[in-house]
Order: C-alpha cells, then sequence, then structure tokens
C-alpha cells in the first residue's frame, strides 16, 4: 500500500486497510478464460499481487476451453453487445459441458468468488460455499434477448452482481453492484518514463517523432471501429501534417481477431504515415511510451466495456477522443478532458480542433490525470470489491460503521 | 477538558436498482416506488459529487440535461431535502413538483437512449480519516487538506444526524465556546457552493478567528 502512498487518495487506501482488518486471510477467488489480452486480464494481473499483499488469500483461474467454445463465447459476447448470433441448444449445452469439465479441475472452495465475464458464467452451478458474485466487465446495455434471458438464468443464482456502468445493470433478484474498473499507476503501462526511453520505442518501431501522433490502443476488433479511425485520420490530413498509429494485442479468446487485422491492413494500404503495430501480449511498456509520444489520444469506439485506454491515456495528460459507447462518458467529461464523438466526421472534427490549440490540449490532459486519480486507479477497485464482499456479509445495512 | 474533534472518511459504493425512467412519467413513477435509499442517494449525496451548481439533485440534473424541461429542473433544484423530516416527505414533495408540472406539460419528451435516468442506492462506508484536532488552528490545518468526503461527512450528512446543523459549528460551540463562529459557519448555505468552496469558506473564517485570538490581550 505504501506504493500508493502520495499517488492513489488517502480515503481509499484508509479504508482498504479498515476492511482489511475483517477480511484478512480468507481466500478471495478470481475466475476468466484468458490470461492476456483485454483489460480484464490486465486489471487481475495487477490485483492480485495487491490483494495478497494486503493480507487477503486471493487466488486466480483459468476456465480452460478449446476452439468451438471459444467461439460460442464470442458469439455470446457479441450478441450482449447487440449484434444478432445464432446460439444453438447445441452451443449453449457445450457452453455448459465445458464449464462441467473446469469445475472438476478447478478449486473452487472460497470465502468469496468472483466469476468474470459470461465465459465462466455456468460454475455457479458448482458451488461449494462462500460468497458468489458475477462481474459483468461489458456492455449489455442492449443484448440480444434470447441470449442475455438464457444468461440470466444462470445469473440470478449469484449473490451479487457487479456492473461497470449503471445503464448495464439489469433488473434482477440479487445485489447489482455498479464499479467501473480502473489503471495501476505503477505498473509498466502507466508508470512515468523518460524521454529517452520514449524516443527509443518510436524508433524501434520506426515511427519519426517530428509530427504530431494520433493513436489509439486496442484489440483489432469492429466495434473499436479501426476502419472509422483511419476514415478520420484521412479526413485530417487533408488539413494537418501528422502520423496515425493504430496498436493492438492478440488476445487468446477472440477468434475474429485476425480477420479484422486483415481488413485494417488492407485499408491502410498505401499511406506511409499509418504505423499498424501487432504487439505480443505483455507489450505494455511500449504501450505505455506510444502513448506518452502521442499528441492525443482515440477510443473511438462503437460498443465498449469501459474502455480503460482512456484512463490511461488521460493519466499520462493526453487530451482523449473517444466514442460516446459503454464507459467511455464515464471517463470523458466532454470538452473539459477530451470530446466524445459519435461519427467519423466528428473524429475528424475533433482531432483538428486539438491539434490547432495547443493551450486547450494541455489544460485537458492536466484536468483529466486528475479525474483518474479520484475515480479510476487501481487501489480504488479493490476498495470497491472488498466494500461488496464486507457488505454481503452484513446483508441488508446501508451504513457500515468501521 | 476539550474533546478533540475526529475527522470521519465517508465513502459510498453505488448499487443499481434495476429501474430506470425514459420520460417524466417513468420517473414519477419510479420516485414514489423506489427506496428511501435510492432517494437519498439521488438527494443528499448529490452534494458528494463534484458537480456544476447548477442543480441540486440527480432529478434536477436529469431533468435538465437529458430531458431538457429546464422550468422543472429549476424548481427541483430549488427543493432543500433538509427542510423534511424524513425521507417520505421529501419524496412527497418530489412528487408534487412533477404533478404540478406535468398538468401543464402533460406529453413530456422521452430521453435519448442511453440517457434514462437509473435509479440507484449507495451502501456507505464511515470510518476515522485518521485525523483528530484539539483546538482551532489545529483544525484549521486540518481542514486544509482533509479529503472532501470529510467536509461532505461533516457539513452536509450531519444535517440529518444533527437536525440541521453541521458537526462543525457543533464542535466549536461546544467544545471551544465560540459560538459567533458557529453561527458564521451556520450561515454558510450548503447548497449555493460545491464542497471545495465550502473548505475555502471554513478556511477564511477560521483563519480570521484564529488571527484574532493570536491578537486578543488577556
Amino acid at each position: 500500500m505504501e506504493r500508493y502512498s502520495g499517488i492513489s487518495p488517502k480515503g481509499d487506501l484508509l479504508l482498504i486497510m479498515r476492511l482489511c482488518e475483517t477480511l484478512k486471510n480468507r481466500t478471495f477467488l478470481h475466475i476468466n478464460s484468458t490470461r492476456s489480452g483485454g483489460g480484464v486480464a490486465e486489471i487481475l494481473h495487477r490485483m492480485l499481487p495487491i490483494l495478497e499483499e494486503i493480507g487477503v488469500a486471493a487466488r486466480w483461474e483459468i476456465i480452460e476451453g478449446d476452439k468451438r467454445f471459444f467461439d460460442i463465447t464470442k458469439k455470446i459476447h457479441n450478441a450482449l453487445h447487440g449484434r444478432t448470433e445464432k446460439i444453438t441448444k447445441d452451443m449453449w449445452d457445450y457452453h455448459f459441458e465445458i464449464n462441467k469439465r473446469n469445475a472438476e479441475s478447478i478449486n473452487l472452495n472460497a470465502d468469496a468468488v468472483l466469476i468474470h465475464d459470461p465465459q465462466p458464467v455456468p460454475l455457479i452451478e458448482f458451488k461449494k460455499g462462500g460468497k458468489w458474485i458475477w462481474r459483468c466487465h461489458i456492455d449489455v446495455s442492449n443484448p440480444q434477448k434470447d441470449v442475455y434471458e438464457y444468461l440470466r438464468r444462470y445469473c440470478e443464482r449469484y449473490e451479487a452482481a457487479i456492473f461497470s456502468v449503471s445503464k448495464f445493470a439489469k433488473a434482477m433478484p440479487l445485489s447489482e453492484f455498479i464499479i467501473p474498473p480502473s489503471i495501476d499507476p505503477i505498473s509498466e503501462k502507466n508508470m512515468e518514463l523518460s524521454n529517452d526511453e520514449i524516443k527509443g520505442t518510436l524508433n524501434r518501431f520506426q515511427i519519426p517523432a517530428d509530427r504530431p501522433i494520433i493513436l489509439q490502443v486496442s484489440r483489432f476488433d469492429r466495434f473499436k471501429d479501426p476502419i472509422g479511425v483511419i476514415k478520420a485520420y484521412k479526413d485530417v490530413r487533408k488539413y494537418n501534417d501528422c502520423i496515425l498509429i493504430l496498436a493492438g494485442s492478440p488476445a487468446t479468446d477472440d477468434p475474429e481477431g485476425e480477420i479484422v487485422l486483415n481488413e485494417v491492413k488492407e485499408f491502410a494500404e498505401g499511406s506511409p504515415d499509418i504505423h499498424i503495430l501487432l504487439l505480443p501480449p505483455f507489450s505494455d511498456r511500449d504501450i505505455n511510451a506510444l502513448q506518452r509520444a502521442s499528441t492525443i489520444v482515440l477510443q473511438k469506439s462503437l460498443k465498449e466495456g469501459f474502455g480503460l485506454t482512456v484512463s490511461e491515456a488521460m493519466w499520462k495528460g493526453k487530451p482523449v477522443i473517444g466514442g460516446a459507447a459503454g464507459g467511455i462518458p464515464l471517463q470523458i467529461i466532454h470538452g473539459v478532458t477530451g470530446f466524445l464523438v459519435h461519427s467519423v466526421e466528428g473524429t475528424a472534427f475533433r482531432i483538428r480542433q486539438i491539434l490547432n490549440n495547443p493551450e486547450m490540449a494541455k489544460r485537458m490532459g492536466g484536468t483529466g490525470r486528475e479525474y483518474v486519480r479520484n475515480n479510476f486507479l487501481i487501489t480504488r477497485q479493490v476498495r470497491d470489491y472488498l466494500s461488496v464482499w464486507y457488505s454481503l456479509e452484513n446483508k441488508g445495512k446501508n451504513i457500515l460503521e468501521l | 477538558m476539550t474533546i478533540p474533534f475526529e475527522f470521519k472518511q465517508y465513502t459510498s459504493i453505488i448499487k443499481s436498482t434495476g429501474k430506470k425512467a425514459k420520460n417524466l412519467h417513468d420517473l414519477r413513477e419510479g420516485i414514489s416506488a423506489v427506496s428511501k435509499e435510492s432517494i437519498f442517494h439521488h438527494t443528499y449525496q448529490y452534494s458528494l459529487k463534484a458537480h456544476v451548481l447548477e442543480y441540486t439533485n440527480d432529478f434536477a440534473q436529469w431533468a435538465g440535461e437529458s430531458i431538457e424541461e429546464r422550468a422543472l429542473s429549476e424548481i427541483l433544484s430549488n427543493i432543500d431535502p433538509y427542510a423534511f423530516k424524513d425521507i417520505d416527505g421529501l419524496r412527497k414533495e418530489l412528487l408534487n413538483v412533477i404533478d404540478d408540472y406535468l398538468k401543464n406539460f402533460p406529453e413530456p419528451r422521452d430521453a435519448v437512449s442511453g440517457n434514462e435516468f437509473y435509479f440507484n442506492e449507495a451502501v456507505t462506508f464511515i470510518f476515522p480519516a485518521g485525523i483528530r484536532v484539539k483546538n482551532l488552528a489545529e483544525f484549521l490545518m486540518a481542514i486544509k487538506y482533509i479529503d472532501a468526503s470529510s467536509i461532505y461527512y461533516h457539513f452536509y450528512e450531519s444535517r440529518r444526524r444533527l437536525g440541521g446543523i453541521d458537526d462543525f459549528s457543533k464542535w466549536f460551540e461546544d467544545e471551544l465556546g465560540k459560538k459567533e463562529l458557529s453561527e458564521k459557519i451556520r450561515l454558510i448555505d450548503p447548497f449555493m457552493h460545491n464542497i471545495e468552496k465550502i473548505r475555502e469558506h471554513i478556511s477564511e473564517l477560521l483563519e480570521a478567528e484564529v488571527k484574532n485570538d493570536m491578537e486578543a490581550i488577556k
């Protein structure tokens, strides 16, 4: 905790310490479906050591599955985001079957169990004890109804659910908490870097540092609209000389990634100032350097769980232009810490506006950093998870004095 | 012997009720049906958020920003939650205001999809901030740097516990015998300032009082 002192708000650290007086040495199991790629795995990589450090016996397990399983869960994921997908009874049965197999090999005994996203949600059928909480990271505000209804049968057996944004929550007969995700200010992804290192990273990727850089860091996924980003960039290039970087890592649970990457490469062909970087997993330090080297960071998502790259860039004092989707409007205060956009044209317009107004860019960056400090650092999320656990053990009380 | 003032910290985690409103009729229905905790969260706890001073509660903010019913927003903003002896009294007043408005404007517009009003509640944790002060000078230092949620707890939330007054002025009066200072503190309008401005005002009043005490010949 001392490492966060002076960085995170003191109140968050104090509450963590208080809660730990009760939760110390108790077991806290997290289960998801991938150890690398995407925001969930990233948060767990950072959070587990913190939980252990403060005395909670935390464990992180992964459910194993084959290509068929992940094809099905990708379809479920897309359907929850509102895309039309056909999930047959056979597919649901296979989804359950794989979870059943995993339940046989994973030790599910714990005082609190946090199941992340829909892939492992059927594990609730094999609950042995403790408080089971479903953590939904994705935007389920307009899901395909039949798919959501099927999953709901599992969800309603949990004691509580956690959503990132109020509008994702549904009327269900269980406690539903709203907890946004977070970034770790002292991780390789967000720590301070020297100018030499930042320049070195640009050199390694053969990106010139002589013009403003526009960056989007995300998986190669249609919901992140990489093609829309390139269209906006091409529009900006009519007025402003600048560079575009699209950087992303592959995720083992996303079979569509390669197809989208190829589409993006094709669309960018013939534009030497567009750099498409396929970074290996755990390229955090490189991403950090790229974000710090940028003038503007984009997260032009059409659908989004939360879009943590927004907070990452704001923490580095960058103005951010984001699609008004999922959790992005919670992070970007329009006109204050960046801009929310709804179209390719809007994205191009706001890029030009910021490029031509460095004073505004600086002001937005400074305000954004403070906003992230108070709302989106990992210590706040640790505080919230422990608070949910504690409140489930003190059910019925809305005010808890510690 | 003076009992020291112990600052407390106030942190909430948000719980969804699963209910939402897309227009004023839905909002009315929601306000009449949701838990007391939800009404409390959307009104009293509004001051805890960094906010624009155009509004004093979430209902007013939503009416103004999401469905653009500006006149209703003004009336809702003018409701003082601390003027009611319980949440049901406040709930009744909110409903009266909306009913009156609906009589004149019976067909309110819908919010754009995604901008609906989401009824939430909060689970609140109150715990010592680890700062205790024994006199005015120590208090002055503490108020300058204490977390904003602490000021919320002692300056806003206290009004429910103490029947309309704040913890700070009560301590100045009861423990330090500073009746005049207490009265000045009680004159600060909690709704016309955000927490940072409240911090500034209290600091200014204390600064003057400490200076005065130091210059006094006793």
